[in-house]
């Protein structure tokens, strides 16, 4: 008969001590379940709703820290640190792109185009049902007469979103579906290939097809019949610096529509419309903006012969100065990442003037509710299981105190001290386990309803729920690049359930062989002092 | 005859009232394997104190003992309780949870010593030799008399299958005629099973079936006189 099955017999035969204790286990067990389950709810809640988010961190120059830096600059080192302004580089986002964490990346230029030899998809609201688009404009010339020309504006019809990246957040985020031909690689970005992707509707409406041609302009053809046109004259540009051609090599479904309920949409021009989007990589507009902006610098540098910034050789326009960024959205792969992302990345740039958001406030606020939760039934666990640990303890050494005869006769029978110590657990072990299976259906039921009304408590107590967001506003725009998903508390409430995860049982258990474990220590140190010869002859 | 267990210069006292009370002092003796032996003493002797040192309750403060010529110090006191001997008490000192059966089966299981497969039989069969039928034995031992539980004491003490057994007061808290019971049962421990038997006792009843009278006085053993 080993200690295993004398534990057996001891927990079997002496019936009402077994009870007794079970039930003691039976209500820690139910604390320690209210207290993990609401806990882990809390935290699952937190993390289905920050998985709801898209895992977007926008980054970003820290202007704020620039300009700070800037005004302790004597005044006339200012100018010459404005001229040295911390853009975000190629090289930096490539740099940035080599972390696996990263999916997707978006360095996006967005440009309004006129279309040539194509049409932008109509909307047919009212703004193109109206003509807005001429206006009488008057000055007085140098005779002091007054001159008045009408002035007639075209609207750009298309709606470019240039990448310096191939991985878009928005097809890995299925916004935009390819539907035929691909996207560009990042070759063709680096080597300025002149290829585009359009949508399915802009190409249905030119009957268009992967492998034909487009043709666009960045400046409004109004521009050329206008007095602009004597100044573009002036720095020797022409209409057709502004075209460029473009291969069209893929066909995307952009899920997103012009919703005719809109808030905006009567007031919208072709552009503005989620069908007159064209993706293109941002080197081909750097290449051609560059063509402009050095005809421009010579223009000015010709006009102003003594303007030291016009002078200077190193003011010119390059590439890498059409090219540089003021904020990037990096999309990771996994939303629970971010946090740690964005901890690791701002500590590797300190003074650099970078900053990185991942939108975190909204997701704080909401969060606290299910924090103050998790704060208290981690605290209501951590003192059970230390008012258990000191409770069964206490029980287990005064219980020794009347078992310490059976120990005199078991240590005379040459069983050693700690196969009685191992007894001793298994007892107790036993009594945990049945009393914590009880207390696990038990405590599911108690935790759901616990946990519920306390965060509905918490809820109302922390009146967030006045900051939830106005479903019934919309608003479309293109020119949207705020990536993050917007949350309300009522995702972050729907997504708070009361569930006892077998984890959790688990965690029950351990806990209970944990307070067993504890609780034997004290005693053991006892038994490890008995002496057999003290106990038996005194109870002869 | 071999000797089985050997005293050698035991010394042992105690702090009593601030004065120091000597029990055993350079107490020796061999005891023989097979045979009966009954200490007596008075009152305060220290025939108790002898028996918790050589059955390895409690250690002397000098002095080495001897189990078969090996020093029991060396052996290890749990391995010596656990594999060769064992001891009955006045009060018995059963394990109250269990049966008589799961008494003398604890000892089975304990010990080191070779015991037969069939554990169970050989248990009841102990336990019906002592007059403890099945079932008795399969009572807890709260439910048993003072001699039934007396006897179970003694199977269990031959079921961990040691050569050597003390007994404390076996008689003490029994009537006469289970007394005589237990007395025969020792003797024939000796006789039939070819155990050494230790018993302290205060009882002539029982000193009378043994085969040495040993006493204890003034710290020492000494042969009263052997029955034939």
């Amino acid at each position: 008969m080993n200690f295993f099955q004398r534990a057996i017999k001891n927990t079997t035969r002496k019936l009402s001590k077994s009870v007794l204790l079970a039930l003691t286990f039976f209500v820690i067990g139910n604390f320690v379940i209210v207290g993990l389950g609401i806990s882990n709810a809390a935290e699952q809640a937190k993390v289905m709703t920050r998985k709801q988010m898209r895992a977007a961190v926008t980054y970003q120059l820290d202007y704020e820290a620039f300009w700070d830096y800037i005004e302790e600059l004597p005044e006339e080192e200012q100018m010459e640190a404005y001229n040295h302004y911390p853009y975000i580089t190629d090289d930096e986002i490539q740099a940035l792109m080599a972390d696996d964490r990263i999916k997707s990346v978006n360095a996006i230029t967005n440009l309004q185009a006129w279309p040539i030899d194509i049409e932008g998809v109509p909307l047919n609201n009212e703004y193109e049902q109206n003509n807005y688009g001429s206006s009488m404009s008057c000055w007085i010339d140098e005779t002091g007469q007054e001159v008045c020309e009408e002035y007639t504006w075209v609207d750009p019809e298309l709606f470019i979103k240039a990448n310096g990246f191939s991985g878009m957040i928005e097809f890995s985020d299925e916004m935009y579906i390819l539907k035929e031909g691909r996207m560009y690689t990042q070759e063709e970005i680096e080597d300025a290939e002149k290829v585009c992707l359009i949508t399915d509707t802009l190409a249905e409406h030119n009957n268009l097809r992967v492998g034909d041609m487009i043709e666009i302009s960045f400046e409004s053809p109004s521009n050329f019949n206008n007095h602009y046109n004597s100044w573009y004259s002036e720095m020797g540009l022409t209409e057709e610096d502004f075209k460029l051609e473009l291969e069209v090599i893929g066909i995307f479904d952009n899920t997103q529509i012009a919703d005719p309920t809109a808030d905006n949409f009567d007031w919208m021009a072709k552009y503005e419309s989620p069908e007159n989007i064209v993706l293109m990589p941002d080197s081909i507009y750097a290449e051609h903006q560059l063509n402009i902006s050095l005809k421009s610098w010579e223009y000015y540098k010709q006009m102003w012969p003594d303007d030291e910034y016009y002078q200077n050789e190193d003011n010119m326009p390059t590439m890498d100065n059409i090219l540089s960024k003021s904020a990037v959205t990096l999309l990771l792969n996994d939303p629970l990442e971010v946090d740690s992302f964005v901890e690791q990345v701002q500590a590797s740039l300190d003074g650099q003037y970078r900053l990185l958001d991942a939108n975190n406030e909204t997701f704080e606020q909401l969060s606290r509710p299910l924090d103050t939760l998790t704060l208290f039934s981690s605290m209501i666990v951590v003192l059970v299981l230390v008012n258990a640990v000191v409770i069964i303890t206490l029980v287990t050494a005064l219980t020794l105190k009347t078992r310490e005869y059976e120990i005199g006769v078991l240590l005379s029978q040459g069983v050693s001290k700690f196969m009685v110590i191992a007894q001793f657990f298994v007892e107790l072990a036993l009594v945990a386990v049945l009393g914590f299976t009880l207390a696990v259906g038990s405590g599911s039921l108690i935790a759901g309803r616990v946990g519920e009304a306390v965060l509905q408590y918490q809820v109302e107590f922390s009146g967030l729920n006045e900051t939830e967001v106005d479903d019934d506003y919309n608003y479309i725009s293109n020119w949207n690049d705020n990536y993050f998903t917007e949350i309300s508390l009522s995702d972050m409430v729907d997504a708070y359930e009361v569930q006892i995860s077998p984890l959790i049982i688990g965690e029950i258990y351990v806990a209970g062989l944990g307070i067993v474990l504890i609780s034997i220590l004290i005693p053991s140190l006892m038994i490890m002092r008995y002496n057999p010869k003290k106990i038996l002859m005194s109870a002869q | 005859m071999s000797v089985i267990l050997k005293l050698e210069n035991i010394n042992y006292s105690y702090i009593d009232g601030g004065m120091k009370r000597t029990i055993l002092k350079d107490c020796s003796f061999e005891f023989e394997e097979g045979k009966f032996y009954t200490i007596l003493g008075p009152s305060g002797s220290g025939k108790t104190t002898l028996l918790s040192i050589i059955a390895g309750l409690d250690t002397p403060e000098s002095g080495t003992f001897y189990y078969e010529g090996i020093d029991v110090k060396k052996m290890g006191l749990t391995k010596y309780r656990r594999n060769k001997m064992a001891i009955v008490f006045q009060q018995y000192n059963l394990i109250n949870y269990l049966t008589g059966y799961e008494n003398v089966l604890l000892a089975m299981t304990e010990t080191d010593n070779p015991i037969p497969k069939n554990k169970k039989g050989v248990a009841y069969a102990l336990l019906e030799k002592f007059g403890i039928v099945k079932t008795k034995a399969d009572r807890l031992v709260s439910k048993l008399s003072g001699g039934e539980q007396q006897r179970v004491a003694i199977a269990r003490a031959l079921g961990s299958n040691v050569d050597l057994i003390f007994a404390d007061e076996p008689t003490g808290n029994l009537d006469t005629a289970t007394e005589e019971e237990i007395i025969r049962i020792f003797k024939q421990l000796t006789e039939d099973f070819g155990k050494t038997v230790i018993v302290v006792t205060h009882s002539n009843a029982v000193s009378r079936f043994s085969d040495h009278r040993l006493k204890l006085e003034n710290g020492q053993l000494r042969l009263m006189g052997e029955n034939e």
